[in-house]
């Protein structure tokens, strides 16, 4: 048996798995087919990078966020891994063309489900020998989930015709509905799959929310708040402009280092300002939820929300993405009655109007015109009529309707937040530490400052003192040696 | 960038400018029009500086400009600088290095050398630190590719003495600790990440245009210092960034009108192009290139252009076609321009 401590050591500067790590690592290495939930933060990445570095064998990845890959690519160099390459739909066409013909030389692969379907790229990464296929992000096969990606119901066909490799199907968060709907659609049995499911709490997170009268009133909230605060934050927003406006605020009014950081930024700039939160030289980012961070940022105290997210599950990742360090940290939602209309409102644009759909029925040539109807497409071309599209969307947005009043029940509820973010998961907790659980046992928004002051640490800076001496800064870019 | 910054640069007191066409001068829109007007205004060396850079909107950046009196509108979409405006110019030219300095980003695909620059930086800093868990810039996959094989062909070299003796001998000749610092924030590297144009902007007071064209200046200038070096470690890091005057196509035109004596009809025909392209492409290439390099004397007949030279007004650029026609009747717009053309090369030769 391998010993699996000491090939974290070897390959990693990690001095210890994180829960759940082993177990999957484990599953993998006697060959068994797995489904993961790991939280956010889990440490997934690890766990293929792992396994490649002790197999010698290929990864084939896939993943949903085109946005991220990148990023992806970029922390699994990080880890230590160089022969990492991303196949999107964004690169130009030479570069595929040139990527896809020396395909051979990496062993770390990264790849959108809709380019795995294009015939091309298929049959490039099939003239390769895979080890393991991971499937990140696994609820996007769900048909009833928010998420739904028609292209990932393709794995299953094309699992075959990569020669049937070990799978890795991962998620951070999955209800047990899901899980099956999962396994069902990738042709599995439930028997034939381990399933190492790792619990949704994150228990070093105080989960806490605040209604406000109005907008002005949260917009104080907040700027007292982010005065105060200590150690680095993220702040959640619905819109680019708001995160950019709210990050011009904040700067004049708190004093505090605040940028925003969202998918309509240059590369470069995205870059700096990622280093520059990493290194702790800004401490808040105004970030827009659709767009996540690639990094891994251990030390961030707190996650405040300006807008609320649609659903449950995007709560929890979002809110995972502090205290990766394990210590006291810290999760704030701030809502005003009309926040909810914004939601609806976004929620309706993911949606298609009837109108639409009655348009694009009647002009099928244009499904594949635009990828915002690869939805509508899938059930076009599965024959389902106009009246039962119609259904299923009707349906859908009855189900995200639900899971918004989901969400803002947990806003207005009375009761233990913690409890009820968990019963979605069917999840319980046995030892719950009231001080630090929620704003139910305590009170928190009167005792804020204080509960800042005992539990939240003040951020180490790695960056030094900023120079503004140019010559100073190039004698420490460089570590020369005599 | 602020395209109202722009229009304070490349205004002028005493010409008219189109804010339409200065735009696409520096925007780099390759069509005859733009071409003959970046001639016009005497700004043909800066055709594409600034291609890399979203630039905005002319309507927005006009009226702002009106409003605080630096620009006066002589139609809705043609500008000159008022005397505040001009005062404006200059303060703002202090702030930049020579300006001639942005022709050489017309020229060379600079942006793309700042990302190659910046990321070899980032990697040799590291390196010089021994470390190697950090997280790489993304710069595209072919110059990621080169990058790679550039660090590994020459990591022998003591390079980060020699990052850190180019730098500082480059930054030290500036003789502008200012503009020094602000290059220096443009770089990433172990434990520093540098600042955003905004963030130095607000830090140093000026506008965030005149940080990224300082930015894009100075690149321009250690471009083309590292391209005198014949021996340099970054010579790899050089390929593939000229830019040609002229696009493909023209320059297959023009060396098939210069090596045959076959007329523009017959040129359309071998290329199978329009006629109308060929004589774009014709006008093209009279434009871009000097004087005695294009056969102005084959495609303006003697008589044809005798007869312009006694009609034609003072200032030849305001000179309207219609006006010209009615002197010349038998006169085609191709002669009329390429007449423009080679009287404002030869007063710019003189
Ligand atoms: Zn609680």
């Amino acid at each position: 048996m391998i010993d699996l401590e000491e090939q974290l050591h070897r390959y990693s500067d990690f001095k210890s798995f994180r829960p759940g790590q082993k177990a999957v690592l484990t599953q993998l290495l006697n060959h068994h087919d797995t489904l993961a939930v790991l939280p956010t933060g889990g440490g997934k990445t690890l766990l293929y990078q792992l396994y490649g570095a002790i197999t010698k064998q290929r990864v084939i990845i896939v993943s949903p966020l085109i946005s991220l890959m990148q990023d992806q690519v970029s922390r699994l160099q990080y880890l230590g891994s160089k022969r990492v390459i991303a196949i999107t739909s964004a690169m130009a066409f030479e570069e595929r063309v040139a990527i896809l013909a020396h395909l051979n030389q990496y062993q770390f692969i990264y790849v959108s489900p809709e380019m795995l379907a294009n015939a091309t790229v298929l049959a490039a990464i099939s003239r390769q020998e895979t080890g393991l296929l991971v499937v990140d992000e696994a609820h996007c096969i769900s048909e009833w989930g928010p998420d739904f990606r028609p292209d990932y119901l393709k794995l299953r066909t094309i699992r075959k015709q990569l020669g049937n490799p070990l799978i890795l199907m991962m998620t951070a968060t999955a209800t047990k509905a899901t899980r099956t709907d999962i396994l069902v659609k990738m042709g599995f049995s439930p028997e034939n799959v381990e399933q190492v499911i790792m619990p949704t709490n994150r228990a070093n997170i105080f989960l806490s929310a605040k209604i406000c009268l109005n907008q002005k009133e949260k917009n104080q909230v907040l700027v007292d708040l982010v005065s105060q605060l200590n150690g680095a934050g993220i702040i959640y927003f619905s819109s680019k402009s708001q995160a950019e406006q709210m990050a011009a605020t904040l700067t004049q009014q708190t004093g505090k280092r605040v940028m925003a950081y969202h998918g309509g930024m240059a590369n470069q700039r995205r870059f700096r300002i990622q280093q520059q939160f990493m290194n702790d030289a800004i401490e808040i980012v105004c970030a827009t939820s659709a767009f996540g961070m690639g990094i891994d940022k251990a030390n961030v105290r707190y996650v405040i929300h300006y807008h609320l997210p649609a659903n449950i599950q995007s709560y929890v990742q979002e809110i995972g993405r502090c205290g990766r360090d394990g210590h006291q940290s810290l999760a704030i939602l701030l809502y005003e009655p009309n926040d909810q209309y914004l939601q609806l409102n976004l929620m309706a644009a993911t949606i298609p109007e009837n109108q639409l759909l009655a348009h694009l029925y009647q002009h099928p040539n244009q499904l594949s015109q635009n990828d915002a109807f690869r939805v509508i497409k899938y059930y076009y071309d599965n024959g389902k009529s106009f009246e039962q599209a119609t259904q299923i969307f009707n349906q859908a947005k009855l189900r995200r309707q639900r899971e918004l009043n989901t969400m803002i029940r947990y806003i207005y509820t009375t009761g233990c937040r913690r409890k009820l973010l968990l019963q979605y998961f069917d999840e319980t907790i046995h030892d719950l530490n009231p001080d630090l659980c929620c704003d139910f046992h305590t009170d928190f928004w009167g005792h804020w400052q204080s509960f800042n002051q005992q539990y939240l640490m003040q951020t180490q800076s790695v960056e030094k003192k900023p120079l503004n001496d140019w010559r100073a800064i190039l004698d420490r870019l460089f570590l020369l040696k005599n | 960038m602020e395209l109202s910054t722009l229009y304070i640069l490349f205004g002028d007191l005493t010409q008219t400018r189109r804010a339409k066409a200065l735009k696409n001068i520096l925007a780099g829109r390759r069509t005859v029009s733009n071409l003959y007007w970046a001639l016009e205004y005497d700004l043909l060396p800066y055709f594409g500086a600034l291609r890399d850079f979203k630039l905005g909107d002319e309507k927005n950046a006009l009226d702002r400009l009106a409003h605080l009196g630096l620009i006066v509108l002589t139609d809705r979409f043609s500008f000159q600088l008022t005397n505040q405006g001009r005062d404006q110019q200059v303060n703002l030219l202090k702030l930049l290095p020579p300006i001639k300095k942005l022709t050489i980003a017309a020229q060379n695909d600079v942006v793309r050398f700042s990302s190659r620059f910046i990321f070899a930086t980032q990697i040799v800093s590291e390196y010089s630190y021994s470390n190697k868990r950090y997280y790489p810039q993304t710069i595209g996959f072919f110059d990621d590719q080169l990058i790679k094989r550039w660090f590994i062909q020459n990591k022998q070299r003591q390079l980060p003495n020699y990052f850190q003796e180019l730098l500082d001998r480059f930054l030290t000749q500036l003789h502008d600790d200012l503009l020094a610092e602000i290059f220096i924030q443009s770089l990433t590297g172990h434990h520093f990440s540098g600042e955003t144009e905004d963030q130095l902007s607000a830090k140093m007071g000026v506008p965030p245009t005149i940080i990224q064209l300082q930015w894009l200046m100075l690149y321009a200038d250690l471009l083309t210092r590292v391209q005198q070096i014949p021996t340099s470690p970054l010579k790899l890091l050089l390929v593939g960034l000229a830019r040609s005057p002229m696009a493909n196509s023209t320059n297959k035109t023009l060396i098939m009108y210069r090596n045959t004596d076959y007329t523009p009809e017959q040129i359309a025909s071998r290329r199978r192009i329009k006629l109308t392209t060929v004589y774009e492409h014709l006008l093209e290439a009279a434009i871009v290139l000097p004087v005695n390099q294009f056969p102005f004397s084959r495609l303006l007949a003697e008589p044809t252009k005798q007869a312009l030279e006694s009609h034609q007004p003072s200032i030849i650029g305001e000179w309207a076609f219609k006006e010209a026609k009615a002197a010349i009747p038998d006169l085609s717009f191709f002669e009329f321009r390429l007449f423009q053309v080679l009287d404002k090369k030869r007063k710019n030769d003189d």
